[in-house]
């Protein structure tokens, strides 16, 4: 289970303060698609972040499975997301001169291991990606960079996938098969969270928060 | 994937910024490089020079009738033997190749001969080198060229002087100085036909040929030396060697202004660089980061690399370096031959050593803002 409470993110700007998360209070239960939907600039990102740990929020408690994120060293905080948190961004965010074998294994450490070797291949067949796994990122597709990321997300066997608009920069064919891949590791008992500003997400959702001007503005449970 | 992997599929990637870097570290160390070796070059002719010509430092009792002295060039008076251990146990020294002699204008065979009694070269503490001048064995007499000449006297004659038998070791050859009208022997036989035993009348040495030209060797020898031995005087002659070391001085000075600024420049260029790598890969750093990458990992990524570009640059900027030397060292240092520049691999282990360290200091910043980037911020940029 993932719990929010009273959670606040202020950035300092010239201009004053920004408080892109103001006193959220939100519980994920495990097994759950979560959908963030908000116009840009709402807090959406944010709020994935904080809960990837990777964002300190300014005030308030962050917590996974009763382990409370930020009360964390910094080393164990970075542990706890190899292990438990696989990310899918946008931009895709591949290593551009690694091939894409070797991106996925970068999710596995720097520990060279004929095994994980193994699981990354069965990944990328799995991706349709098989013919695939010696080209680098720049001559890749974008919907097959996206899919690269998605299998890089899932080689650790994470419990959460944190994803911030995967759909953002493909077609409607590719942004299906993407949702449909997250959509069976929810099915598999993982938990997804989901930014986006689009709608077509919010079909594979049991649960849609309604961000704006960082406030929860209406919780849906479907 | 393992973090030497990482790093040379990144230079692989990224070839200019490499290649950039590698130019910097490569252009420092072949400065350092060349000046040293040609320097160094430069340093050996200066000594070879200056053995060549002999000993250029004469220690005499200070009561010496100058006038009769600046004349014969004998000191008319003697000093203790001692003289040449007190001053060869001294440590920090300006001077080497200590030889104490014996020197009296005598008749013999009815001819003015300079008896020249010569004891075996000594050095002081842990400066020991080859002699300068063989020893001559008891019992064996140089004869100068026209004393061997006038007396008609050939290689392994048997001779006697004032009652002491010699053999004639060798004929010396033709001179041009008053080295033609002597007879050399060891100083003890000399010691013994002139009944002077355990005097000496000149203690002959070479300086350090460490002097620069705004030095004044002959005065910091006579404080040095006169320190030690008060009853002595000092007498220092220093003619080619000083230009060749004006030259070396300027040339010197001019690289002590150009090296420093050449190293900082080099220093800013890397770290720039590495900056701009560290730009260039915000997003890669970010996701590494969001990975589980902590930061030594990441440091490790930006440092590698800079020790990499150090260990190629010192290797490369060694042996080019090193041809700059042979081509324009000549030139700089104004008449050193081109056989006399010889590369210097002791200097490769320096630079095998220094350049990867000046490499990642100067990398060291931008690593530290690599480590320091927010993922958060670099993976929110679309």
């Amino acid at each position: 289970m993932i719990c929010l409470e009273n959670v606040v993110k202020t950035y300092r700007t010239r201009r004053g303060d920004v408080k892109a998360l103001n006193d959220i209070n939100l519980r994920i239960e495990k097994g759950e698609f979560v959908v963030i939907c908000g116009p840009s600039g709402c807090g959406k990102t944010t709020l994935l972040m904080t809960i990837a740990a990777m964002l300190h929020p300014t005030s308030g408690i962050v917590s996974v499975e009763a382990n409370s994120l930020y009360a964390m060293s910094v080393k164990a905080r970075a542990k706890f997301r190899a292990e438990n948190i696989g990310f899918v961004f946008q931009m895709f965010h591949l290593v551009p001169y690694l091939n894409i074998l070797e991106n996925v294994l970068l999710a596995g450490g720097i520990v060279a291991d004929n095994n994980k070797n193994t699981k990354a291949l069965e990944l990328i067949e799995q991706f349709g990606l098989g013919g695939r796994s010696y080209h680098k990122p720049a001559e890749l597709s974008a919907g097959e960079k996206q899919r690269t990321a998605i299998a890089r997300a899932l080689f650790n066997n994470p419990k959460i996938i944190l994803a911030d608009e995967p759909t953002g920069n493909l077609d409607s064919d590719n942004a299906t098969s993407v949702l449909g891949y997250l959509s069976e590791f929810h099915k598999a008992g993982g938990t997804v969270i989901l930014a986006t500003h689009g709608v077509e997400a919010k079909r594979y959702a049991n649960l849609t928060i309604n961000l704006h001007n960082g406030k929860i503005a209406k919780p849906d449970k479907s | 994937m393992t973090i030497p992997g990482l790093i040379f599929k990144e230079i692989r990637h990224r070839k200019t910024n490499f290649a950039l870097g590698l130019l910097a570290v490569m252009m420092a160390v072949a400065l350092f490089i060349s000046f040293f070796t040609a320097a160094k070059a430069s340093n050996r002719e200066t000594a070879r020079l200056m053995l060549s010509l002999g000993f250029n430092l004469h220690i005499i009792p200070k009561d010496t009738n100058m006038n009769e002295f600046l004349l014969t060039g004998l000191p008319d008076k003697t000093m203790p033997e001692q003289y040449t251990e007190k001053l060869a146990s001294q440590k920090k020294i300006s001077y080497n190749h200590l030889m104490a002699t014996l020197q009296k204008k005598i008749t013999w065979r009815g001819l003015d001969v300079v008896l020249t009694g010569l004891a075996p070269e000594v050095s002081p503490p842990g400066r020991k080198m080859p002699p300068m001048k063989d020893p001559i064995e008891r019992g064996n007499l140089y004869v100068g060229y026209r004393v061997a000449k006038a007396l008609g006297l050939n290689e392994s004659d048997v001779v006697e002087i004032k009652g002491t038998t010699f053999k004639v070791a060798d004929c010396l050859a033709e001179s041009g100085g008053t080295d033609d009208i002597r007879i050399q022997c060891n100083l003890r036989d000399a010691q013994e036909i002139l009944d002077l035993p355990g005097q000496i009348s000149e203690i002959r040495a070479v300086d350090c040929l460490c002097f620069a030209p705004t030095d004044d060797p002959a005065s910091i020898l006579r404080k040095e030396i006169g320190s030690l031995l008060p009853e002595a005087q000092v007498f220092h002659t220093r003619a080619i060697a000083s230009a060749r070391a004006k030259t070396r001085q300027m040339v010197r000075n001019l690289f002590a202004v150009i090296v420093p600024f050449v190293v900082i420049a080099c220093g800013v260029w890397i770290g720039v660089l590495a900056i701009m790598n560290v730009r260039d890969r915000q997003q890669e750093i970010g996701i590494m980061r969001a990975l589980g990458y902590g930061s030594g990992r990441i440091t490790l990524l930006f440092l590698g690399k800079a020790i990499i570009i150090g260990l190629l640059g010192a290797i490369i900027g060694y042996f080019v370096g090193t041809v700059l030397a042979l081509i324009f060292g000549p030139d700089i240092f104004e008449l050193i031959p081109k056989t006399m520049i010889k590369p210097d691999l002791s200097l490769l282990l320096y630079c095998l050593v220094f350049a990867p360290v000046f490499a990642a200091i100067s990398s060291f910043i931008p690593a530290m803002i690599a480590v320091t980037y927010d993922p958060a911020v670099t993976l929110r940029e679309e």
